[in-house]
């Protein structure tokens, strides 16, 4: 069966916890830059939890979308990479090579929802925080760009698993860390060629939208409109 | 074995432009009389150069060897070894094209270069050439090539009564 | 005296004396000025390396803004090396008679600008000592770089490019190299025979020298369009608003010619000063200069105004708000650009008063200069600062690291410029002889007027 992996983010459902920013920075080695760095602009996460406020005090509320890498279909930052360190893989994802990657960051200036980050240091896990690293997935070097990959690492365990057992991968096997940790389960992924996955039921909705679509990218993130009404 | 050249020196054009009415008189072929000048003199005003200039033929050779090297980066290797990137196509003609015209200048330049060089008989460092610094005085030196003694004689007094300076037979190439 | 009949109208041994100034033996004065040079250049050399051990960290980049002052730099001084390409390629072209004391000076710092803007596409990468991924070469791995990029464009063209210039300026030499090798004693001597190539000055030669130097010059110039052009695709390709517009490739090469006449008045003044060449580095040639800065202020003018007319009457979201940062956060370094390259300059270089005056042009030239720096700095970061998602808006300003890597940039080129300067001659020296011989006093009535003799080469020529 064909994959197609796709995330549906529910914004009636997110609450702006931020615990999809910590699952992922779990899963995925990232660093913690510390707040120095953070005021520099160097924060690391993966997926942001980003916060728009709407309206004017004291009626102004605040909107959360969280916005992981969409994996775009047409990805612009695949085609500026002048080493291929970043390519479309058979599952639609966008694969990024860490070791290819010589840091010249055309990729990180191309994604228009600036997704990507980039490594400004080597970074050290003191014991005995080294203890928490995955071993799935290398720490990456100064000087090479990452993003969320839809936390490959699980998706390929799951083929894995499904393989030696010798079938199919089934719906909700491969889970990223983000959509896993989410309480009130606004995060949802998926393989939408799968006509019998949950998310190709969910994105039938007709709340869907994707971010920026204008600009042609393609986005495999699609989100579901946040409704307003009494009591919300 | 080099030839024999017979030269003068000359403090202006004018008698050089007579002795070298004179050699051309003798007779010596045209090609074979020339000057050396510390900054060009127009065609014809002492000595004409009736060989013609081939070497810009080999920079359209290089243009179109350089516009095949570059055409081979961009789409042969491509054609060679498909990668996906962004839904784009594997054969994208614009960077195709960019890359092309780059390397096609690359390659005329070098044509240019090395056809040009050997046209105009430059590196021959093994070769004896006919040379006198005296000519970044304001000078000219008026050559011309003999076959033989009594040819060498008659172009010395030809230098000689039209106002050459120090005229002397050399041995070496023009 | 009968110009028509003597070969220059002064005396050569004289003349040479006077434009080979530079070559003569090093002073005290010249090691120290190359001491301070060498000094800043090693420790700009060593902030490199020290931020190539630690990280890009040490300068002030950071998410959204991950292009700064390297790319900055990098543009501004590819930019600046237009300057002798246009001069000698295009004056050569057009038969300018007043080009002839310029060439050189023009074409060394095409070939040294370039050579350090060609540093820093090395510099700005996150892995430097992995720059080689870029290059095509074979390998086990089946790895290749990806020629769709830009950035590789860019490689391809800037390397073109620079073969091209230092061929150009080379060429250019041979016959300086051939007068300096018949003057020179001792191991200069030696290093000029080698390098002349055994040129000397027979008619076969010159006939063929114009012709190969017409071709290289009809060959440089569509090189030296392209390569700013694809300097400007880098940011015209992006899907950054601000960046993403189709008038960049001729607005940069609008603006590197721009900044690169600037450079090379003020390069040329300085020479003027330093060697004391003022009889062959006249008015004339800063007049004419101050001209074609004029023209290209002008010029760059009227495609700034064209950019921005577009993005201010449509109002797009995106493109806007990078606009109107230029009022708000960048409004400091707005107004230097538009001061120093069009409101402060273009009237300046209006006035006939201004271009024949070689201290007035050169500080215009001088703010020529740094507002196209800032111009750099403006496409560059308040697109990125600005961009699409204003949650991650961020501002950005270099770091002691970045500005330390500029100076040494600076300093590299003017060592290196001044290294040439002192082996080789700086002064076309063939080139103004060749224009003297030319040029006779021809009486008209009641006037003495300069008359210049225009030979062409009939191919079989006739006989004297």
């Amino acid at each position: 069966m064909e994959i197609k992996w796709a995330m549906a983010i529910d914004l009636d459902r997110c609450t702006g916890c931020g615990a999809c920013v910590v699952a992922c920075v779990a899963e995925n080695n990232i660093p913690v830059v510390g707040e120095a760095e953070v005021e520099k602009g160097r924060l690391m996460q993966w997926i942001r939890v980003a916060r728009y406020w709407e309206g004017e005090h004291p009626e102004a509320q605040a909107v959360y979308l969280p916005v992981p890498c969409m994996q775009c279909e047409r990805a612009p930052c695949e085609t500026v990479c002048p080493v291929y360190a970043t390519y479309h893989n058979e599952d639609g994802l966008n694969a990024m090579v860490y070791n290819r990657c010589v840091g010249t960051r055309y990729c990180g200036n191309n994604c228009p929802y600036s997704v990507r980050v980039f490594n400004w240091f080597d970074h050290k896990w003191e014991k005995p925080l080294d203890e928490q690293l995955s071993p799935d997935l290398t720490t990456r070097s100064r000087g090479v760009m990452e993003k969320c990959t839809f936390c490959i690492q699980r998706i390929r365990r799951a083929k894995e698993t499904a393989a030696a057992e010798g079938r199919e991968i089934r719906d909700g096997e491969a889970v990223p860390a983000c959509v896993q940790t989410c309480p009130p389960g606004a995060l949802l992924f998926g393989n939408v060629a799968d006509p019998h996955s949950e998310i190709a039921r969910k994105l039938k909705d007709p709340r869907r939208f994707r971010l920026m679509e204008h600009l042609g990218t393609e986005p495999r993130v699609v989100y579901l409109k946040r409704l307003k009404g009494a009591g919300r | 074995m080099n030839g024999i050249v017979v030269v003068g020196l000359f403090d202006a054009v004018d008698p050089a432009a007579a002795a070298a009415r004179a050699l051309r008189a003798l007779p010596l072929p045209e090609g074979d009389v020339t000057t050396l000048s510390p900054m060009p003199l127009p065609d014809g005003a002492v000595c004409t150069d009736p060989r013609g200039i081939g070497f810009p033929r080999v920079t359209l050779v290089g243009w179109f060897v350089g516009a095949l090297a570059g055409l081979s980066l961009a789409l042969g290797t491509y054609l060679l070894y498909p990668l996906i990137t962004g839904g784009k196509a594997i054969i994208s003609v614009p960077p195709t094209l960019i890359i092309t015209y780059e390397v096609a200048m690359l390659g005329a330049l070098a044509g240019t270069v090395i056809a040009g060089f050997r046209e105009m008989g430059l590196c021959r460092f093994r070769t004896r050439l006919i040379h006198d610094p005296r000519i970044q005085e304001g000078k000219i030196l008026l050559c011309a090539r003999v076959s033989g003694d009594e040819e060498a004689k008659r172009a010395m007094e030809a230098m000689k009564s039209a106002g050459g300076i120090d005229v002397r037979p050399e041995e070496g190439e023009l | 005296m009968n110009g028509s009949d003597h070969l220059s109208r002064t005396d050569p041994g004289a003349l040479y004396r006077e434009l080979s100034r530079s070559n003569l033996p090093v002073t005290k004065k010249w090691w120290l000025g190359m001491g301070l040079l060498a000094i800043l250049a090693l420790w700009g050399i060593g902030c490199f390396v020290y931020m190539m051990k630690t990280g890009m960290g040490v300068t002030g980049l950071n998410r959204p803004v991950m292009w700064g002052s390297f790319i900055t730099s990098f543009v501004f001084w590819i930019g600046l090396s237009h300057s002798g390409t246009l001069i000698s390629a295009i004056l050569r072209l057009t038969n300018a008679t007043w080009r002839a004391p310029i060439l050189r000076g023009a074409e060394a710092l095409t070939a040294f600008t370039l050579m350090v803007g060609g540093l820093f596409p090395l510099i700005h990468i996150g892995r430097n000592w992995r720059f080689y991924y870029m290059i095509p070469y074979p390998n086990s791995r089946q790895l290749w770089p990806n020629l769709r990029s830009p950035l590789m464009w860019d490689a391809v063209a800037i390397n073109t490019y620079l073969l091209g210039s230092l061929t150009f300026l080379y060429f250019g030499m041979i016959p300086d190299l051939a007068i300096a090798r018949d003057h020179a004693t001792g191991w200069r001597k030696k290093f000029y025979t080698v390098l002349a190539l055994g040129f000397r000055g027979s008619h076969n030669e010159w006939r063929r020298y114009h012709v190969a130097s017409t071709i290289f010059a009809i060959l440089i110039i569509p090189v030296a369009v392209s390569v700013h052009s694809i300097v400007g695709w880098d940011f015209a390709m992006a899907k950054v608003p601000g960046w993403h517009s189709t008038i960049f490739a001729p607005y940069f090469v609008t603006g590197a010619i721009f900044s690169g006449i600037a450079a090379v008045v003020i390069v040329m003044a300085t020479l003027r000063k330093v060697f004391r060449l003022e009889r062959v580095l006249t008015v004339v040639q800063f007049e004419n200069l101050g001209k074609l800065l004029c023209m290209m202020s002008l010029l760059w003018g009227y495609f700034y105004f064209s950019d921005f007319l577009t993005v201010w009457y449509n109002r797009n979201p995106e493109e806007w708000e990078v606009f109107r940062s230029y009022a708000g956060d960048f409004l400091p370094l707005f107004l230097v650009m538009i001061l120093c390259n069009f409101v402060v300059s273009f009237p300046l270089l209006c006035m006939r008063r201004v271009r024949r005056s070689i201290p007035a042009l050169s500080f215009v030239s001088l703010l020529v200069v740094i507002g196209m720096y800032a111009e750099r700095f403006l496409i560059v970061v308040p697109s990125l600062a600005r961009r699409n998602d204003p949650f991650i808006w961020h501002d950005y300003f270099p770091s002691w690291v970045e500005f330390s890597i500029m100076a040494g940039a600076l300093a590299l080129f003017l060592l290196l410029y001044t290294i040439f300067t002192k082996l080789f001659p700086i002064m076309a020296i063939s080139d103004i002889q060749e224009h003297l011989f030319h040029t006779s006093d021809r009486k008209i009535g009641g006037v003495t007027v300069e008359s210049i003799a225009m030979p062409h080469d009939t191919g079989k020529g006739g006989h004297g």
